[in-house]
Parts: structure tokens; C-alpha cells; sequence
């Protein structure tokens, strides 16, 4: 039996980790995917709370954050992608247009 | 030898868990696009590990699907589409790095100082100890897959109803995004 605390501090770092790549990275690609591993630390939570619950509700819930997060990737690469194809650049830095 | 299975098999969360933080630090620290996209299939596969650990046996398998099936070579289309730029390699990391990792770092030190206890200190008492009616509910859903679905289309199924609709407009919205002339 996994104790529930070992799964807290895991999904935890995971989350930080994510929140660090989305602050300092340049890539729009790599700031997705910092997106995606913070989905995935909560996914880990709902999972960890399910099964000391004794109840699978959060299992089931995991499953529609998943198919969320998969939406989430779609219109991110295709955003990602027209703005290749209007910038010819993927680095965050680049896009100011809003910037006075 | 059968000493040692024992123990692999008993910290077979704490391995993955570990394993799953390597992943996500390499990807957050490389350099190349395509070695950060490596790093996130590693870590998906290690969370993946950890959700069987867990005893999820369904979203285990649906995350190896989802994930490293479907979502990673998305990725890696798009890098290898994008990344062969003529331009010259900028600065990989943004001027706040350094602010950006001190917010981290002391966000992190509020959750330990309030966690502490929990997290450090002794475990907590098993749910199904303290509450054994819960352990009849587990024992009716012996197989995993069929409690999740249950779960699904039973008592949430209006956000599934839902989630399909935001999958639906998300499918219309990517290709209208990705096209390229205009109509």
C-alpha cells in the first residue's frame, strides 16, 4: 500500500517542475508540454485520493481531465503552428505585437 | 534474489515517482526541443508506472495510449515541423529565470512549513481502517475498468457528455487554426 503522503510530495515536484519550465522557458512547444506534466500531477492527486477513499469517482474524473488535456494539445499545436506560419518563430519572446 | 524482487515490488511507486521527476527535469532543462519531447515520453510512461502502482490498472493503460500513443507524436510533428528554422539558436531560458525560481522555491517552502506534518511526520491511518465500510464498496468493484465506467456513465455523466462536446469544437478549431489559405 502506497502511503498517501509519498504521492503528494510527488505529484507536488511534478507540479513545480511544470510551473518552473512554463516561467522559464522560451519554446511555445516546450511550455505545452510544461501545461501537460502539470495535468498529469493533478491527475496523480485525483488517483492517490481514489484510492484511499476507497471510492473510484477520481479515477473517473482522471480519465476526463485526460481527454481534456488532449483538446488542450490540439488547439495549443494548432495555435502553435499558425503562428509559425505569421511569425516564422515558436519563441514567446518574439510575439509582441500587443507590446506600445 | 526473491529479497530483492520483494522490495522492487513493494517500492515499485517510489522508483516510478523518482523516475517520473528525472523525466520532467531533463525536458524542462534541455537544450534541443526534440530531447525536452524524449524527457516528457519518459516522464508520461514513468506517471503511467505510477498509476498502476496505484492500482488504476485502466488509466495506466490509458495514459501509455493517450500520452505516448497519440499526444508525443503530435509533438514531435510539430518540433520537426517548426524547429528546422534557419535562424540562429536564442537564449533558451527567459532574462526572469532567476525570480522565476526564487517564486518557485519559496511557493515550495509555504506547502512544506504547512505540510510538514504530513509529509514528514507519521503515516496517515489507511481509510479502509478507519472507515471498513468503504472496503465492501472496493470489493464489489473487483475489476477496475468496470467500476471506472460505472463511475463515468453513471454518476458523471453529464461532464462526459460535456468533455465530448470540448472535444468535438477542439477537433473543428485545430483545423480551422492549422489551415492554411483562406476562404
Amino acid at each position: 500500500m502506497v502511503s498517501l503522503n509519498a504521492v503528494l510530495l510527488v505529484s507536488f515536484l511534478l507540479f513545480s517542475i511544470g510551473v518552473i519550465g512554463v516561467l522559464i522557458r522560451r519554446n511555445a512547444l516546450v511550455i505545452l508540454m510544461c501545461v501537460e506534466l502539470m495535468l498529469n500531477a493533478a491527475n496523480l492527486n485525483f488517483i492517490a485520493f481514489a484510492r484511499h477513499s476507497g471510492s473510484v469517482s477520481g479515477q473517473s474524473f482522471a480519465l476526463l481531465v485526460m481527454g481534456f488535456a488532449a483538446a488542450e494539445v490540439a488547439v495549443g499545436l494548432a495555435l502553435v503552428v499558425a503562428l509559425y506560419r505569421k511569425r516564422d518563430t515558436v519563441q514567446v519572446d518574439d510575439i509582441n505585437l500587443l507590446k506600445g | 534474489m526473491e529479497h530483492l524482487i520483494e522490495t522492487i515490488g513493494r517500492n515499485m511507486f517510489a522508483i516510478f515517482g523518482v523516475m517520473a521527476l528525472c523525466g520532467a527535469a531533463f525536458m524542462v532543462a534541455s537544450r534541443s526541443a526534440v530531447h525536452s519531447v524524449l524527457g516528457f515520453l519518459f516522464a508520461m510512461l514513468c506517471i503511467a508506472g505510477c498509476f498502476l502502482s496505484l492500482e488504476a490498472e485502466f488509466l495506466g493503460m490509458a495514459q501509455i495510449l493517450v500520452y505516448a500513443g497519440g499526444i508525443v507524436v503530435l509533438f514531435l510533428f510539430v518540433v520537426m515541423l517548426v524547429e528546422m528554422s534557419k535562424k540562429t539558436e536564442k537564449e533558451v531560458f527567459q532574462l526572469q529565470s532567476r525570480y522565476a525560481v526564487l517564486v518557485v522555491l519559496a511557493g515550495a517552502a509555504v506547502f512544506v512549513g504547512v505540510f510538514r506534518k504530513v509529509i514528514f511526520g507519521a503515516a496517515s491511518p489507511d481509510a479502509l481502517v478507519l472507515r471498513p465500510e468503504l472496503a465492501k464498496g472496493l470489493n464489489v468493484a473487483q475489476q477496475n475498468a468496470q467500476a471506472v465506467s460505472r463511475g463515468l456513465f453513471a454518476d458523471y455523466l453529464l461532464p462526459f457528455e460535456i468533455l465530448s462536446v470540448i472535444l468535438l469544437v477542439a477537433l473543428v478549431g485545430a483545423v480551422v487554426l492549422a489551415k492554411t489559405e483562406r476562404v
